[in-house]
């Protein structure tokens, strides 16, 4: 893990952790209603100060909390061109399959490449420091994958034209 | 399977049985190849002897003006047919019961129909050899005294627009022969992807194994210098999306005989090639995203805890039913 992963996973690894206190909340606005906080913003108290932790530039996390609700959006870094379609299809692909990962939001919020919305019925039904862990595993992993891809993308075009210019002019 | 077969399989199985076995059968299919070429493979309902052949290809009219009708007269004399097939570009027809006695004639028939769409597409880079070695033979002639500007000379340059928006350009000059692709990606991610292969493609000739290889060239907007003044690409020009590659071929490459013949077919098929090995390497990332996928699934999955199973009874040995 490079120096500078590892303070930034704890302190998104605290952040979240500190910021995963999620109570029932019934709308305040609406009889009958309970919905995310986060998502309905129907009453500003509510909604607690949102949060940016930064690693650099390219990479960061924004933590919204609110009574009821927590909503991490996270933004992957993307050197180049190839990198940045390989996390777009990357994303995509989990993000259809989003109603398995429950905690997945379907869309990412403008600005960031995938974004998570946990409510208090979810940390009802499952251990919230488990909850936390997947997503530090989540950060940890798609930078890797995506470089793996990468990796392999080069080493298959490499062999193809090695492959074709050796059939073609071969001794 | 890194590298694509030049002939086409299914012609060869469809032939097999009535062209080598001499069985004949009813049939009418269509079949197709690689850059929209298609093929109808078909007999009468009345006689199932006579086979008709028919081809539709694109660029058949630009292969006609260099030579392919009195090439395929050449190559298939009697069965090339005055009356073409509705909706087709030429007709060939064979009757089984005039085919050649010998089976390995007919065995190499079936063969050389397979590779018809090589052989066509052959015809403008064969015609561009030979210009290249008249070049050569005049030289030599009269040795040029030396001036200060080396002329070059350069014959006719012949364009091949095999697919819509996609084409092939030929041109022979003294000392070796130009051919250039033009590409289009339809697809971003194909736009990206094939920018990386075709990068490699022009790097590839620095290892030490491939010194000896045409030489690649890649240039997305700006046509290489050979074409610029084409009309057709003017309009083109800033486009995103296309991209030229072209191939430099010094006299080494096509030594006539089966050197040249490989040349000719591995040439022809680049861009098929190329675009075969995009799917290949998108469909391995989409695989392998769906295992990694599967993975995290599995560890959002440890956070949930395990309902514990056991049946509760009550004390007189009821079970005990939740919300009931």
């Amino acid at each position: 893990m490079s120096n500078t992963l590892r303070p930034y996973l704890a302190a998104v690894r605290s952040t979240l952790t500190a910021a995963l206190c999620l109570e029932n909340f019934p709308s305040q606005v609406v009889e009958r209603h309970n919905k995310p906080e986060v998502e309905a913003r129907s009453s500003p108290e509510v909604v607690a100060n949102a949060l940016t932790i930064s690693r650099n530039e390219n990479e960061r996390v924004f933590i919204e909390p609110s009574v009821n609700s927590i909503r991490i959006s996270i933004k992957i870094k993307q050197a180049d061109d190839i990198e940045r379609i390989l996390c777009h299809k990357f994303t995509r692909f989990m993000m259809i399959r989003a109603e398995n990962f429950i905690i997945l939001r379907r869309k990412p919020i403008m600005g960031y490449d995938i974004s998570f919305l946990v409510t208090n019925f979810h940390t009802e039904q499952m251990y919230k420091h488990k909850l936390v862990d997947f997503i530090i595993q989540f950060m940890e992993e798609v930078d890797r994958e995506i470089s793996e891809m990468k990796l392999s993308l080069n080493s298959r075009a490499r062999l193809v034209a090695e492959s074709y210019l050796l059939e073609l002019y071969s001794k | 399977m890194i590298l694509l077969d030049y002939h086409n399989a299914v012609i060869e199985e469809t032939l097999r049985q009535p062209i080598i076995g001499l069985e004949p059968i009813a049939l009418d299919s269509k079949i197709v190849d690689f850059d929209g070429v298609s093929y109808r493979i078909s007999t009468t309902p009345q006689t199932k002897s006579v086979i008709t052949f028919s081809l539709l290809m694109q660029c058949f009219k630009e292969l006609v003006q260099l030579g392919a009708k009195e090439m395929l007269q050449k190559e298939y004399g009697s069965y090339y047919q005055t009356q073409i097939e509705q909706g087709y570009d030429f007709s060939l027809q064979f009757d089984l019961q005039k085919l050649p006695e010998d089976k390995e004639e007919r065995e190499a028939l079936v063969k050389k129909l397979s590779l018809i769409k090589r052989d066509l597409l052959a015809i403008p880079f064969e015609k561009a050899f030979e210009q290249q070695a008249e070049f050569e033979k005049e030289e030599n002639k009269n040795p040029p005294i030396i001036t200060t500007t080396p002329t070059t000379k350069s014959a006719e340059l012949m364009q091949i627009h095999y697919r819509d928006l996609e084409a092939i350009y030929i041109q022979a000059q003294n000392d070796r022969v130009t051919v250039i692709f033009s590409t289009l990606f339809k697809e971003e991610t194909d736009r990206i992807f094939g920018k990386v292969f075709l990068q490699e493609f022009v790097d590839a000739r620095r290892r030490p194994a491939l010194q000896n290889a045409p030489q690649v060239l890649y240039s997305t907007k700006e046509p290489p210098l050979e074409i610029r003044n084409l009309p057709e690409l003017q309009k083109a020009e800033d486009r995103e999306d296309l991209g030229y590659v072209t191939f430099v071929l010094f006299p080494r490459h096509f030594v006539k005989g089966e050197v040249r013949d490989k040349t000719i077919s591995q040439i022809q098929l680049f861009r098929d090639y190329l675009h075969y090995h995009i799917k290949c390497s998108k469909a391995y990332m989409h695989s392998r995203m769906r295992a990694r996928v599967q993975e995290f699934l599995k560890v959002l999955n440890r956070a949930k805890p395990d309902l514990p199973s056991v049946e509760k009874k009550t004390i007189t040995g009821k079970t005990m039913m939740r919300g009931a």
